[in-house]
């Protein structure tokens, strides 16, 4: 790592760090006035700025660094504020945190303890914390961590005064040691015992971030080291190998839990005002006893009553069964027909899979008011940070099935799109859970307008909903319950920082849905169109008719009629355009109750469109991709048939 | 932007050496989370005047 600075001067350093938004740059507004420079970092775009403050007749350089979550940086802004907190040697590090947020914060004011920077903190927006009845005693904080501790509301310039005064005062050689369990305690020793050169940070910061695997410190520690790098390297892969866990989740917890203790007795909640709402809310959705029957009702108010029969029933009435039906469709046949001479021609704008009665149709006035009333309700719930707290919820579930609550994000995405979701899989920790995750994605999760479709039409035969999701549900379960049993892997933690619980943000909101229909409309439209012409010329060729014979005995034996086959040909082009082809036969009357079920069941739990099966291939390669396929296809006809002998059976929906 | 998962502050457009699924033609409108995974939708530039408007509070508040 270089020293870069490009206003040298003699003035002692002041450097800013702390995460986005916390009042960092209002602070250095207030400190600097109006004389300050900004310039990219070098060699990097991040810009950093820098000015310079009086205080009781010194002058200082002050310096406002990019937000910053964590020592152990993830984003181009974080290294560069590492950087600059590692090369600029500075008099007074201001770790600047949102007192509304203490307990997420302070962790890293322990790593810049830590690695032995003369650090102040100012707990800013205390005006706001205050609003909402908590008390901060600064005082206590600033005794339990042996450092100053400013309470502050920059925005109204309080604090100000005792920040210059602290700046003036400051005296770094005081520092408080946190100690963590006695193992971590040992391994930390074990690794900081190797470290012999000089270097700008704490041995035992370096000893934790080399046990973190940070690729930046080990390559300097390299330089520093030279020779006696191997001893280092041996150290930390022993520590690593005896003790088989995430180590960057266990110093994560650790941190967490001597924040506990360090602000035991810091927060309080004004008496008469109690635990705000929002908090008391936040810990309803993680409890399982209050949690899940908060997520029925997210799933039966936002799923079934406004996006199966607001959407998928109302508004595609409208368009479909009013609009294209009655007017746009009759319009463009009859068009067709007196203009168009070819009948090939004719097929393919106006026939049966023409390009406009069948593409345009199904994209504009099935598919389209669909996702927009699926997208409205995720957006909303999405704003009001309730998925990381739905990731908490089902990770004693997900455990059972070999995945924790990380796998919540592949799954919450692939309701939008499997192809993108089975892409992020990777973002699991190990091979065992993107296998698992991938299987369970390509089985049992529809996508936004396969699931909208079906809410749709099975809302309108009674307990025909009820028997679909207690399948796919129960096929999600047994099947991740096997999985986890048969792959072999290892079996990681789940440990997440929760955002605030908010109200949702109308502006918000509505840029998220229009960006996600704009998103969906582009991706579907020329796909959809490319279907049609491929259905249309498999049509003239006879190819379209060979694969639905192909396919007849198993629709037969489901007790469909042989033509769904063609929905299932239409569901491999994409889910939805399957689905939309289910909502024809519904509306032509050909299906019955338990033939409605059995197909939903069978076309939701039935392989990847052809996008999520090439990007299976890329992820996993082509012989896990092909044995998902396999598996995927025989569960879904197997499950078929099974409920299709269940229901004739039992009597349910005949 | 703010991730929508994780509620972390990430870049508004998609990084360079982002990998693609490839499944939307004309180009990937999402940007994965670095700290989460998440994938947010990338604000097209006719809304983006709507999402650049912030209450006086946001400004005061931000870095």
């Amino acid at each position: 790592m270089s020293s870069v600075n490009d206003h040298p001067t003699g003035d002692p350093k002041i450097v800013l760090v702390g995460n986005p938004n916390v009042g960092k740059s209002v602070l250095f507004n207030a400190l600097t006035g109006a004389y300050t420079t900004v310039s990219n970092y070098p060699g990097t775009s991040v810009e950093v700025s820098r000015g310079n403050c009086e205080i009781r007749g010194k002058r200082y350089q002050v310096l406002d660094t990019p937000g910053m979550y964590s020592l152990l940086p993830i984003t181009e802004e974080e290294r560069v504020a590492r950087e600059i907190l590692f090369t600029e040697n500075a008099h007074a590090v201001i770790h600047v945190i949102d007192a509304r947020n203490l307990e997420r914060m302070l962790p890293m004011t322990l790593q810049l303890v830590e690695a032995g920077l003369p650090v102040i903190l100012v707990v800013n927006i205390m005006d706001e914390a205050e609003r909402i009845g908590m008390t901060i005693d600064c005082s206590l904080l600033q005794e339990k961590l042996g450092l100053p501790v400013i309470g502050a509301a920059m925005a109204r310039k309080r604090g100000l005064k005792e920040i210059r005064d602290a700046l003036a005062d400051f005296d770094h050689r005081r520092r408080a040691l946190f100690g963590y369990a006695v193992d971590l305690e040992q391994d930390i020793l074990k690794v900081a015992s190797t470290l012999h050169g000089t270097y700008p940070l704490d041995r035992r910061s370096l000893a934790l971030l080399l046990l973190q695997k940070d690729e930046e410190v080990a390559e300097m520690v390299r330089q520093i080291e030279g020779e006696r790098f191997a001893e280092v390297e041996t150290a930390v892969k022993e520590v690593i190998f005896e003790r088989r866990v995430d180590l960057h989740l266990r110093i994560s917890l650790e941190r967490k839990r001597v924040c506990k203790g360090l602000l035991d007795g810091v927060i309080a909640q004004l008496e008469g005002q109690g635990v705000p709402f929002s908090e008391r809310l936040s810990a309803w959705t993680v409890n399982p006893w209050t949690g899940f029957p908060i997520l029925l009702l997210v799933l039966y108010f936002g799923l079934y009553q406004f996006v199966g029969h607001f959407g998928a029933g109302t508004v595609v009435d409208l368009l479909e069964g009013k609009l294209f039906e009655k007017y746009l469709n009759p319009w463009a046949i009859a068009l067709g027909q007196h203009y168009v001479p070819w009948v090939w021609l004719r097929e393919l704008l106006v026939g049966e899979y023409g390009i406009f009665t069948l593409a345009v149709r199904y994209a504009v006035a099935i598919i389209l008011p669909i996702v927009g009333t699926f997208f409205f309700a995720f957006s909303i719930i999405e704003d009001t940070g309730y998925f990381p707290r739905l990731a908490m919820l089902v990770d004693r579930i997900f455990k059972k099935i070999g995945l924790n609550g990380r796998a919540v994000i592949p799954m919450v995405l692939g309701f939008g799109c499997d192809t993108m979701a089975t892409m992020v899989t990777r973002t699991l920790e190990t091979v065992r859970e993107r296998i698992i995750a991938t299987v369970l994605l390509a089985l049992a999760i529809p996508c936004s307008a396969q699931l909208g479709v079906i809410l749709g039409l099975l809302s309108e035969v009674p307990g025909a909903l009820t028997v679909w999701s207690l399948c796919v549900a129960l096929i999600f379960l047994v099947i991740g319950f096997l999985a986890a049993r048969i792959v072999p892997g290892e079996r990681p933690m789940f440990y997440m920082e929760i955002p605030p619980l908010r109200l949702p943000q109308p502006r918000n909101v509505l840029i998220k849905t229009l960006t996600r229909m704009q998103w969906y409309f582009f991706e579907i439209v020329p796909l959809f169109l490319l279907a049609s012409v491929l259905l249309w010329a498999g049509k003239l060729s006879g190819a379209l008719n060979g694969l639905i014979e192909l396919l007849r005995p198993a629709m037969l034996a489901m007790g469909l009629p042989p033509d769904t086959a063609a929905v299932f040909v239409l569901g491999f082009f994409r889910r939805d355009f399957g689905a939309a082809g289910l909502y024809d036969m519904q509306s032509a009357g050909t299906l019955n109750g338990v033939q409605l079920t059995v197909a939903a069941v069978t076309l939701t739990l039935f392989v990847p469109c052809v996008a999520q099966f090439l990007m299976m291939k890329k992820e996993r390669g082509w012989a896990a991709s092909l044995g998902i396929f396999v598996f995927v296809t025989s569960v879904a006809f197997g499950c078929g048939w099974l409920l299709n002998q269940g229901l004739l059976w039992s009597g349910v929906l005949s | 932007m703010k991730c929508g998962f994780c509620g972390r502050e990430i870049p508004d457009r998609p990084a360079e050496d982002q990998e693609r699924c490839g499944a939307c033609p004309g180009g990937c409108r999402k940007v994965h989370c670095p700290y989460c995974g998440y994938a947010n939708p990338v604000v097209p530039e006719f809304l983006k005047r709507f999402s650049r408007r912030k209450t006086d509070r946001d400004h005061e508040d931000e870095e």
